[in-house]
């Protein structure tokens, strides 16, 4: 086992894995920027090395930085938590190169999943489904009529250089392919200099929803069962849940296998998340895979019982998995909303000093956070300030605790989004369980004044 | 814990980049905290003497520190008594001289010319040469040879030279 791991992340993530560290018998470093000097991560490692100024590029994200953080302080193995440079095959290949260990899969890894085209290919070489499509441009019109027909609409033409919606139409039967098809062709050319568009299977109310999976350099590869995330605004997930709603025992033993196949399909080592799209009808189609740690990992660690960071640095110092797929089953359910310093109502950020903090507690609630009264947000970093992670026998349960601990959650001199989170909890589609990644979409921001 | 070793866990927490520090021992507890702000550097450099003003024992010791903006990365800061802080740019080991068994770049009192090598500073096998940003007077030296630093550490107090 590793005597000493360095933490390259700030926030409630450097303090859940110095939590995990400090039960393992392990010492740790954290790192920090000058904008984070008296941040919770940092008081609470054994050894703080200050990498940089404020701006993530060069601290949190300075390579040499943070190499040289650890040599300096004899650290043996990095844990890069998730967001900064926790899916950058580069970094994964230096520490490697230096003799760090990255507690994380293989830099080779990374990067085949990192490529949305490649991990798509590996999918679909394992037998997984993926969204049906044109697989790569089209051609003529009556290239996309064909494929549109095979497939069925509504279909997405998509640019190939794309992003941010622009070169992005909906088209919901053959009448309108075409002046769609040319229109989008037309915007891409526009935002990207590149005219070529493609297509896929439009999914009117899909649901969000992952898959744990562990894998130990002794060939086991298990899975922790599902996450259910489609309440999302702008791509941000905003409140998880395990299990879900969605899944009954036959479709979860299909959405597991499907993770498993396409974990294995790259001799996966340690913990990743299996991203799918799942349509009302059950089809259930793979989009990416996270090659680390997630932000929602506590909802699962509450229903299996599983301390997930633990077992990254197990895995990653060489050892098995602590236990078996058969020791597994959902105990429960947990629900997490994540408390964002933002405005409840139009979603702008809101950093400056936290005067009041007050966490809430009791039965089945687990807080994961950095904050703390006189803490100061800084501008420069993501907005999420705490997680709340409520677990209950029933969901019914589950919900009635997270209500009540928001209700006690107390945070002054900074603008927060729990009443956001409170609305969501007592929506009634949400306690019906009736989700899909357009549920926010009825939560638009409010007119000012 | 006799005078003498209180004395030296002072001096050692005051050199350190610590806000405040905490031992517990049977029968036996100590809290220092330095002196109030966000970046310990300042108070380190302002006194001439090698020892930092005195850590205060203070009963709102758990409070942070300040609640002011990040500290300033500017590679030099004016310090009392028109002296500049050079500060270490990267992390890294600090050496005084450019091979082990040469002489050291430069010695207290010594005169150095803007764009002179001071030191180097180490990181990841890579030996970074840290210049002076103008004419000046080498007053202190307040790393030692083959001393740890971090990003924002100070080096060194110089005396900016009018030409």
């Amino acid at each position: 086992m590793f005597r000493k791991i360095l933490i390259a992340n700030r926030g409630e993530i450097a303090l859940r894995v110095i939590l995990a560290c400090k039960e393992l018998g392990i010492k740790t470093v954290a790192v920090h920027s000058t904008a984070d000097a008296d941040a919770l991560h940092v008081k609470f490692a054994d050894e703080d090395v200050c990498i940089g100024p404020p701006p993530s590029r060069d601290s949190y994200l300075n390579i040499s930085a943070v190499l040289s953080a650890a040599e300096i302080t004899g650290a043996e193995a990095i844990h890069p938590g998730y967001g900064f440079l926790s899916e950058n095959a580069h970094f994964a290949e230096v520490c490697r190169e230096v003799g760090l260990t990255f507690i994380g899969p293989s830099p080779d890894v990374i990067r085949r999943m990192g490529d949305k085209a490649e991990a798509i290919r590996v999918a679909r070489g394992a037998g997984v489904p993926t969204i049906p499509g044109s697989d790569g441009v089209l051609q003529s019109e009556e290239h996309a009529r064909e494929i549109a027909e095979r497939i069925g609409y509504p279909v997405l033409i998509k640019a190939s250089a794309g992003g941010g919606g622009r070169g992005m139409r909906v088209v919901a039967d053959a009448d309108e392919l075409v002046r769609l098809v040319e229109a989008a062709s037309h915007e891409a050319n526009a935002s990207f200099g590149v005219p070529d568009v493609y297509m896929e299977k439009y999914l009117t109310q899909p649901r969000h929803v992952e898959v744990q999976v562990l894998g130990d350099t002794h060939g086991n590869l298990i899975h922790l069962f599902e996450r259910e995330c489609s309440i999302q605004r702008r791509h941000q997930k905003l409140v998880e849940e395990s299990p879900s709603t969605a899944l009954d025992a036959e479709l979860r033993a299909r959405m597991t296998r499907a993770a498993l196949d396409a974990a294995r399909a790259v001799d996966y080592v340690n913990a990743g998340t299996i991203e799918f799209l799942l349509d009302v009808t059950g089809e259930f189609y793979f989009i990416e895979m996270n090659t680390r740690i997630q932000v929602e990992h506590p909802v699962t660690e509450m229903v299996t019982g599983i301390d997930l960071i633990k077992e990254q640095i197990r895995i990653a110092a060489g050892e098995p998995i602590s236990f078996s797929q058969e020791d597994l089953k959902i105990g429960g359910h947990a629900i997490e909303c994540r408390i964002n310093a933002e405005d409840p109502d139009t979603f702008a950020p809101s950093p400056g000093k936290i005067r009041t903090f007050h966490v809430p507690g009791g039965p089945g609630i687990r807080v994961d956070t950095a904050s703390y009264a006189e803490a100061f947000v800084p501008p420069y970093y993501d907005s999420m300030i705490a997680k709340v992670i409520a677990h209950g026998n029933t969901r019914g349960e589950a919900i009635l605790r997270m209500r009540r601990a928001l209700e006690s959650f107390v945070v002054e001199g900074i603008r927060t989004n729990v009443k956001l989170q409170q609305r969501i909890l007592t929506d009634e589609d949400f306690v019906r369980g009736r989700l899909s990644t357009r549920f926010m979409d009825r939560f638009v921001p409010a007119p000012r004044g | 814990m006799d005078a003498k070793e209180l004395r030296e866990l002072i001096e050692l927490i005051s050199k350190s980049n610590f806000v405040t520090f905490e031992l517990e021992r049977e029968g036996f507890k100590l809290k220092l905290e330095k002196g109030g702000a966000a970046a310990p550097a300042p108070q380190i450099v302002v006194a001439s003497a090698p020892v930092a003003a005195p850590p205060q024992p203070s009963p709102s010791a758990l409070a942070p520190a300040s609640t002011a903006p990040p500290a300033p990365a500017d590679p030099e800061e004016v310090a009392a008594g028109g002296l500049v802080e050079l500060t270490s740019p990267i992390v890294g080991t600090f050496y005084r001289q450019p091979s082990p068994t040469a002489a050291p770049f430069v010695e207290p009192g010594s005169r150095v010319k803007k764009g002179q090598v001071l030191c180097i500073i180490e990181a990841m096998k890579l030996m970074n040469e840290i210049e002076a940003e103008m004419d000046a007077e080498v007053v202190e030296i307040l790393v030692a040879n083959g001393q740890p630093v971090e990003y924002g550490e100070v080096l060194f107090l110089l005396r900016p030279m009018v030409s």
